[in-house]
């Protein structure tokens, strides 16, 4: 009977050594000190109701949401300090979305584009609050822009090239390449190759730029912001077309904003390039400062937009 | 370590170490090793082997298995929750609640290994998740907690571990826009990982489960292989010790078991050859015995007759002459005496030839060469025919037992070349040299054939010579052919 304990010595150690092995499941990196309980769920606390509502500051996306972001956080920051109450910064993808917001009273100050402001002014009466100015001036154009490498001399050599909008409710952006067409007369599914929106004058830019894009036409204040902030750009793109100058796009104010709150925010707008802080948060902006604006700024632009409306 | 520790181990059989604990261990070791059979060693050396070349691969891969996976692990980790933090800057500033739970979700159900995913915005405010109605992990919020993890930085991404009911949790955290639109947070699970590797553990271990199975098989065989002809050895050994001498160990191989096979064989033949020699060699003795016995009285038998014819009857013709010589005339007695005087010297010669053939005196008082000379010179009187050429060079007399049998060896080749050989010349030449003494005796004579002869034992001379060299160490040899015959004997001093 000697050899057989042995043996059963034998592979008792064998067979623990093997479970030693095949059980050390505690993990392949066995550093983790803490616990925690995925399985134990609570409903997530509903967020508190502000104590103080926030001024709803609306930017329409005339830049992509990161570049709004970038541009006007520091107006939100500046204004929040100002007001002594937050001020939240509300984005959406498109025009349209966009001036449904402000119709229905969800922001209480936006920047929109100047057809949207059109539109809105024609439809539910958004009310013109401010410009911005730039040099003495506020107006803007559309400029119709080309990669650097591109032949293209004017519109007309666009012919069967790609070409980018920003967005269907976006002057410089749709309108007014659409108005160039109307005088070649020629529509876009006439013209170009094929055509697609980008939703903001920043990423057409881009497109142009990467070569996604034959052409583009973009907002004049938002190419030069661009091409200052990234010298490169200016590299990779060439303006082939300037329009003839229009009304900036403005800051304005649903109906439905208390008389109080809209002259608010009025006089600290118009009074913010007095004073250091806001004249860093303007720069921030690209902005000299903002001034009163007469509603004839834009008859230039309802003219084209009411002609454009015609031939369809 | 001194002479007297070491002595002090003198009941080690094993003491190899320089160290006293370690020759206990080879002790112990060489006491299991050696109390078992060498089927039980091989088997447990092919074990040992396999288990561990076996345990220690598996071990190995198993390490860096886990090793590589848990590195993979963290890189897609990053790379998800650098996608995740880049696709949802803009349904956080776009406020699309559900494009940004869309993103998360699809991230969760595109990726195996990530366990969940959520977005807080900079106040910490959940925007969306991946943990359904159900409710949310509030200790994931737990600021305590999270403040204190240890992390690994990624670049800005911060990577952290945590136990959890779903096993070891990896979770990456990513700023969204530098943290200015929130962060997001993305647990990874080893889970999957760990079970391709526990699986593949599995697998080898079970490989070598199966190669210690063939590899106790391949033992045993191995062992039957090597034993069995050294069991066949032993039973050979063992029968060869009862003094069976036909047995032969059974040749399995070429290799050292059938070369020690074959050198027992061997032996056990060159056993069977000087037993049979042995054998001969009492039988020829025993023979002989009977004819020394035979010939000493044959001898006897010889000198009694020369006595009783020779020396008797000259003895009894004197005693007739002198009872004559009384009973003559005196004139007739001067006459009578002289016969009777010649009659008594022939006698008294008879007597000194009889006394010197049965040992001559001189070879006790004047050595060797003295003694052989004189045989020549009788042996030239009895075969007048035969010339006998002797040459003796002892430069001192040798012990007498020497002398002895160098005498009687060279009598007896000398009488056998006269007798049957019909030689004319017999040279004989003694010589001392490197320490032993030669004697060679040649003849011209018709030769014999040496090995017949001696097969038939039937020549006591040959055998008588033989016998006389071996016993004072020496050797005889005879070669034979038409032209004569030479006998050659060598003896040590």
């Amino acid at each position: 009977m000697k050899y057989p304990s042995r043996l059963i010595v034998f592979f008792n150690l064998l067979w623990l050594i093997l479970v030693g092995l095949g059980g050390c499941s505690s993990g392949l990196t066995a550093k983790a000190a803490l616990f925690i309980d995925l399985q134990e769920r609570t409903p997530l606390p509903a967020a508190a109701p502000a104590e103080v509502a926030p001024l709803r500051m609306g930017v329409a996306a005339i830049l992509s949401p990161q570049g709004t972001m970038a541009s006007y956080s520091a107006l939100t920051e500046y204004l929040a300090r100002k007001l002594g109450r937050p001020v939240d910064l509300v984005q959406r993808r498109t025009y349209a979305e966009f001036n449904e917001l402000v119709e229905r009273g969800e922001v209480d100050l936006a920047f929109v584009c100047t057809n949207a402001y059109v539109v809105g002014a024609e439809t539910f009466g958004m009310e013109l609050l401010l410009a911005p100015e730039i040099d003495g001036k506020s107006v803007y154009y559309s400029q119709l822009i080309v990669p650097v490498e591109s032949a293209a001399q004017s519109m007309a050599d666009l012919r069967g090239e790609v070409f980018a909008f920003t967005d269907p409710m976006s002057f410089t952006g749709y309108i007014y390449p659409l108005y160039l067409l109307r005088q070649l007369g020629e529509t876009p599914e006439t013209f170009f190759q094929r055509t697609f929106y980008t939703y903001s004058h920043d990423r057409a830019i881009e497109a142009v730029a990467n070569g996604l894009a034959d052409g583009a036409a973009v907002d004049s204040l938002v190419l030069d912001y661009a091409l200052q902030r990234e010298p490169e750009m200016a590299a990779r793109l060439r303006i082939i077309y300037t329009s003839e100058a229009f009304g900036i796009p403005p800051v304005v104010v649903p109906p439905s904003l208390p008389p109080r709150q809209k002259a608010q925010v009025r006089n600290l707008l118009l009074t913010m390039h007095e004073e250091r802080e806001g004249q860093i948060v303007l720069r921030q902006l690209g902005i000299d400062r903002f001034i009163e604006i007469e509603e004839s700024a834009y008859d230039d632009i309802r003219r084209i937009v009411q002609f454009m409306r015609s031939q369809q | 370590m001194s002479a007297s520790n070491i002595s002090t181990e003198d009941t080690l059989t094993v003491a190899p170490f320089p160290s006293r604990r370690l020759n206990r261990w080879a002790e112990m070791i060489w006491q299991v090793a050696g109390g078992v059979n060498i089927r039980t060693k091989i088997l447990g050396m092919v074990l040992a082997l396999t288990i561990m070349l076996g345990l220690a691969v598996t071990w190995q891969v198993r390490v860096v298995m886990a090793r590589v996976f848990v590195d993979e692990l963290e890189n897609r980790g990053v790379s998800v929750v650098s996608d995740l933090a880049s696709r949802s800057i803009d349904p956080i500033l776009l406020n699309d609640t559900y494009a940004l739970y869309l993103l998360l979700r699809d991230t969760v159900l595109n990726h195996p290994d990530v366990l969940y995913a959520f977005i807080l915005n900079p106040e910490g405010e959940v925007l969306a998740h991946t943990f359904g109605d159900a409710g949310f992990p509030i200790a994931l919020l737990n600021s305590e907690i999270v403040n204190a993890a240890e992390y690994n930085l990624h670049g800005v991404i911060r990577h952290w571990v945590y136990k959890s009911n779903e096993g070891l949790v990896h979770e990456m955290i990513a700023p969204i826009m530098e943290g200015k639109a929130g962060v997001v947070r993305l647990g990874l699970t080893e889970r999957r990982l760990q079970a391709i590797v526990d699986a593949v553990t599995g697998q080898m271990l079970l490989t070598t489960l199966a190669v210690a199975v063939a590899g106790i098989i391949a033992a045993m065989i191995l062992t039957w292989l090597l034993t069995r002809p050294i069991l066949d050895l032993v039973r050979t050994t063992q029968a060869v010790g009862r003094g069976d001498l036909q047995v032969r160990a059974p040749h399995w191989a070429n290799d050292e078991i059938g070369t020690l096979a074959n050198a027992f064989n061997q032996m056990v033949t060159e056993l069977e050859a000087s037993q049979r020699a042995i054998a001969e060699k009492e039988q020829a003795r025993h023979m002989l015995l009977k004819k020394l016995i035979t010939a000493q009285e044959e001898e006897r038998k010889r000198i009694a007759r020369e006595l009783h014819d020779g020396v008797g009857q000259v003895l009894t013709s004197l005693m007739v002459g002198i009872r004559t010589l009384q009973r003559s005339d005196a004139s007739l007695q001067a006459e009578r005496i002289d016969d009777l005087c010649r009659i008594a010297g022939e006698t008294l010669e008879q007597v000194r030839t009889l006394s010197r053939e049965l040992r001559p005196s001189l070879l006790d008082d004047l050595g060797l060469a003295a003694a052989l000379e004189r045989y020549a010179s009788e042996f030239t009187r009895v075969y007048p025919e035969v010339q006998i050429d002797l040459h003796c060079a002892l430069p001192r007399r040798l012990p007498t037992p020497i002398e002895t049998a160098l005498y009687r060896i060279v009598q007896e080749a000398m009488t056998n070349a006269a007798r049957h050989s019909r030689a004319t010349v017999i040279s004989v030449l003694v010589s001392q040299r490197n320490g032993s003494v030669q004697a060679i005796v040649e003849d011209n004579g018709v030769g014999f054939d040496v090995e017949a002869v001696r097969r038939r034992q039937s020549s006591v001379g040959i055998f008588g010579m033989n016998e006389r060299a071996e016993l004072l160490g020496g050797t005889l040899d005879i070669e034979s052919g038409s032209d004569g015959t030479t006998v050659y004997v060598e003896i040590p001093l």
